[in-house]
């Protein structure tokens, strides 16, 4: 039984590392592959800082002005029984199947001067094409279902008992969207929230199609790439990756510490 | 006080069918049933969170049958309790205040003095997650009697309480009732039902088959269900024969049960408690007819002494102390005498028993 069970985990051990060694082989590859005088060069340079910045507060902004809707419509989904919701589960899923570059396409006859959004945008003075907030609506476009679902989830497992015990005791739905159910959701909202965040950060196939400039990391680094090869790219490639892993870990840890404090409460309450 | 007038509501394959019920300010009503008989349905009816098909619903002389969950005044503790786990006992409590917009030491006072009555003033800041059942049954009712609720709704108040404090809970809510709060309770233990209420009504597939005081409805059960659901387990079905000097039931595997003079209807149900039967070996004292052989099938240890189930075409229970069970060591397989009093049989007519939806 016991050597069974050690052949078991052996052959699994085996097997995760293999997947582990396949994500980390590339990453490390190009870290080995540069020097750190290329890297600190490259840090340095104003274009490639101005990049990362854009593409940082474009992805955030992207993230914190679509949760307005998103998270509303997560919300429904995991509470409202309607006529064709699988229709809209599906509709929700749509950008995850695209090709990233098709998403950008279908988006640009819709931001474009002929486009709907585009139109009405330009008679306001706002031009989405090549400009940031278009490159904010590709982001939101790939990334939006990360936080739907994952915050639709979070309602979902909030017990609906407790939302129809804030009705008897008075509370009106807002209140108990407001002070139930979002707050028992609250890490799922979260998980949510950085998972669309790092996704529209990292996004290039749709950003490309809709904005060339202002440039962003990932278009930055595949310009690099045309313009200059692989030995030009790397440098960029790195400082975007460690930039990327500083925010993810850093929200990672808020939301965590979140957690952390709960449960010390309720330690605290023993 | 509180009224309702043939509310039905289906709910996929289930039917609430026709409740009309009748609380008096002060009752404490009791819903009995099994689960899944629709007692949660009926109570989320009153209470607000769902609105029937048909009927109404009246508090006070007041139709309430469309008005607001929030606006109705009627109090509802689930049976999870449904307690907010992200906030301390004492914000649970101060939750429905906060929407009475009272002044912060209304408020205060309210939450302390609810704590108080409660008996959980050294709970008040800790999370519900950190309870025990118990102690979370009290900051659900400190968090609904805040509110003031002009009729109280408790779904299955014992469901989460160890057996040892369920005596607690059930002397905080007869002290309740007794300072006047009018309180309608689920539940499908009819023991909780005889210590609490001063009315029960017993639901079965979605409708209320029998109403009354508890005795009323142990002593008078109007099917088997009911008498089944009341504990009791000797009943029979039985056709009467009513001659000149006596009157016998005669039952389908063949029993003959003496009864006491009287009109009895051509057939229905024979009822007897199961402490009104009596075990011998050479017939009971005192007890001349309805000496019936049979042989034991079964001994079980009850909570008062042992039930004995005996086979004698029809099987009889009969419960006897430890003491009884000293003296006559009755044991598997043995021939013994099932006796009882005529007096102690109870007649169902077919007329009068309802049927069993």
């Amino acid at each position: 039984m016991m050597k069974g069970h050690t052949l078991f985990s052996w052959v699994f051990t085996i097997l995760a590392s293999l997947v582990l060694l396949f994500i980390i082989a590339p990453l490390a590859g190009m870290f080995l592959d540069s020097s750190f005088s290329e890297v600190r060069t490259t840090a340095a340079d104003p274009v490639v800082r101005r990049s990362v910045w854009y593409t940082l507060v474009i992805a955030f902004s992207a993230t914190l002005i679509f949760a307005v809707g998103a998270v509303p419509l997560a919300w429904i989904m995991a509470r409202r029984k309607f006529p064709l919701k699988k229709v809209v589960q599906g509709i929700i899923d749509l950008p995850v199947v695209l090709p990233h570059t098709a998403a950008g396409i279908a988006l640009l006859g819709f931001i474009s001067r002929d486009g709907a959004l585009g139109g009405a945008a330009q008679k306001a003075g706002i031009l989405l094409v090549n400009n940031g907030a278009g490159i904010a609506l590709a982001m939101a476009f790939v990334s939006l279902p990360f936080l739907i679902n994952a915050a639709r989830d979070g309602f979902a497992a909030v017990p609906e008992r407790t939302e129809k015990a804030a009705l008897t005791l008075g509370a009106s739905q807002s209140r108990i969207f407001f002070t139930v159910s979002l707050p028992q959701a609250w890490r799922s909202v979260v998980s949510g929230f950085i998972m669309m965040f790092a996704r529209g950060m990292s996004e290039f196939g749709a950003v490309v199609i809709i904005a060339y400039h202002p440039m962003i990391a990932p278009v930055l680094i595949y310009d690099r790439f045309n313009t200059y090869g692989i030995t030009a790219a790397r440098p960029a490639s790195i400082i975007f990756i460690l930039v990327a892993l500083v925010f993810f870990v850093f929200f990672r840890v808020m939301a965590t510490e979140r957690r952390t404090i709960f449960r010390r409460e309720d330690d605290a309450a023993d | 006080m509180l009224r309702t007038e043939r509310l039905s509501k289906r709910i996929n394959s289930f039917s609430l069918r026709e409740i009309t019920l009748d609380v008096a300010r002060g009752d404490y009503y009791v819903l009995l049933g099994r689960s899944g008989a629709g007692k949660t349905q009926l109570l989320e009816l009153i209470c607000g969170l769902t609105t029937p098909d048909s009927g109404r619903i009246f508090l006070e002389g007041e139709e309430i049958t469309r008005k607001r969950v929030q606006e109705r005044g009627i109090g509802l503790v689930f049976q999870d309790l449904a307690l907010f786990p992200h906030y301390s006992v004492k914000d649970n409590i101060m939750y429905p205040l906060k929407i009475m917009n009272l002044s912060l030491k209304e408020r205060v006072d309210r939450v302390q003095r609810a704590a108080r009555e409660m008996n959980i003033t050294n709970l008040l800041l800790r999370k519900p997650n950190s309870l025990s059942g118990g102690e979370k049954q009290r900051v659900a009712l400190a968090r609904t009697l805040v509110t003031e609720p002009k009729v109280l709704l408790l779904d299955e108040p014992m469901a989460s309480v160890d057996a040892s404090l369920k005596d607690d809970i059930r002397r905080m809510l007869r002290r309740l009732n007794r300072n006047g709060q009018t309180i309608i309770h689920v539940t499908h233990d009819f023991g909780e039902a005889i210590s609490l209420a001063s009315r029960v009504g017993v639901m079965h597939n979605g409708r209320i088959i029998q109403e009354g005081t508890p005795l009323e409805v142990f002593n008078h059960p109007v099917n088997r269900f009911v008498a089944r659901y009341a504990g009791i387990k000797n009943f029979f079905r039985a056709a009467f024969v009513t001659s000149y000097n006596s009157c016998s039931g005669l039952t389908e595997k063949r029993t003959r049960f003496k009864l006491p003079k009287g009109k009895y209807p051509s057939s229905g149900l024979l009822i007897i408690g199961s402490s009104e039967v009596l075990l011998s070996r050479q017939g009971a004292a005192g007890i001349q007819i309805n000496n019936i052989h049979g042989v034991i099938d079964d001994v079980v240890p009850s909570p008062t002494g042992f039930e004995i189930t005996v086979n004698a075409g029809d099987f009889f229970y009969a419960d006897i102390t430890h003491r009884e069970m000293e003296e006559n060591s009755f044991v598997t397989g043995e021939k013994v005498i099932v006796s009882f009093r005529p007096e102690a049989l109870r007649v169902v007519g077919d007329g009068e028993e309802k049927k069993e939806y």
